[in-house]
């Protein structure tokens, strides 16, 4: 017998076999024990939620978290004086921008809050190249975030 | 709705192994907790699972069964996070297999039913003999247990190293050296090839 024999002997062993008894009763005994499948189900036809949404809920609120993060840090650099006026703008080449996904939707104001307080805070020091960085990396992470939002759909 | 009325213990046609065309009712009615629907769906695929479950085991009946019991309780419990992505019975095949090699991986090296290297002659480059099945399953019974998985897989179930080592949390080269490894020892346990069968 040759190698390709062989292998086509090995691969005739695949063939469904049933217990020699029948499993069944004790199964159907174990399932009274068991929760049925009913009660943690909802109707199979509905979408369910996929794993691929948590994951994008975790990457925009880690998003956030560090936007929140980098923007204090840039405050307390500057240490700003108190009762100054309030700058509200936005980047022309970063218009604010809402996700429809109420997940991502958090995580995008919490960028969009960042980045204008660290135009707010270059303004005040147009030379600090920290705070350009600062900048540059949460308006990166605008962009992942809409990346996301837009490969989610 | 198709049921397969097959002996206990007997050997299914390759056929009866792809039914899973008409149990999309009884799948949803069974994740509706109708016990009924997924008694259809255990008469239907069982042979399947316990076949794959069966080899997986080293051809243990007592084990595998066990092991097939197990599976089905486990789908029940599961079947709320079966999304229809796959066929049910690829899916319940899959549970089974992962129950098998859990199973396999709790047990680690059983001493019973551990075959190793030095525990055999060593007959150099032995071609294949004509085995009869019953000497083969026989033969792959005795198979160190991570070796049999992936001899099974592989040469028997028709998976990919790179789905070996997946499911089994090895790389993919580990699982070709299993294999190479556990093909060597059917050789051993099999014998030299009977005078006139070819390499």
């Amino acid at each position: 017998m040759n190698e390709f024999e062989w292998r086509r002997q090995l691969r005739n062993l695949r063939q469904p076999l049933r217990p020699q008894r029948d499993l069944w009763t004790s199964i159907d005994a174990a399932l009274a024990d068991v929760a049925p499948a009913s009660t943690r189900s909802s109707d199979p036809s509905l979408p369910r939620r996929r794993p691929e949404h948590w994951r994008r809920w975790l990457l925009g609120a880690s998003l956030a978290a560090s936007a929140l993060l980098v923007a204090g840090m840039g405050r307390r650099l500057l240490h700003p004086p108190a009762g100054l006026p309030v700058i509200v703008s936005t980047s022309p080449a970063m218009p604010a921008w809402k996700p429809t996904d109420p997940r991502l939707a958090g995580a995008a104001i919490e960028l969009d809050a960042a980045r204008m307080e660290l135009q707010q805070a270059i303004r005040q020091a147009p030379d600090s190249a920290a705070l350009q960085r600062l900048l540059a990396r949460t308006e990166r992470q605008q962009a992942q975030l809409r990346q996301s939002a837009n490969s989610a759909g | 709705m198709i049921v397969a009325h097959i002996n206990p213990g007997s050997r299914m046609s390759p056929v009866a192994a792809n039914t899973g065309a008409n149990d999309t009712d009884d799948v949803r009615a069974a994740m509706a907790g109708d016990r009924r629907a997924f008694e259809r769906l255990y008469r239907l695929h069982v042979g399947r699972v316990h076949g794959a479950v069966y080899r997986l085991a080293g051809y243990d009946r007592a084990r595998a069964e066990d092991l097939t019991q197990e599976a089905f309780i486990r789908a029940w419990q599961k079947l709320p996070g079966f999304r229809h992505e796959s066929a049910f019975g690829t899916w319940l095949y899959r549970l089974a297999v992962n129950l098998a090699l859990m199973d396999i991986r709790a047990r680690g090296a059983d001493p019973v039913s551990m075959l190793d290297d030095e525990h055999l002659p060593d007959t150099g480059q032995t071609p294949f003999c004509a085995a009869e099945r019953e000497e083969l399953e026989r033969a792959i019974g005795r198979l160190p247990p991570r070796a049999r998985a992936v001899l099974v897989l592989h040469d028997i179930e028709g998976w990919r190293h790179e789905q070996i080592g997946s499911e089994m949390g090895m790389a993919t080269g580990t699982s070709k050296a299993q294999l190479h490894r556990a093909r060597g020892l059917l050789r051993k346990i099999l014998g030299p090839a009977a005078p006139g069968v070819p390499a």
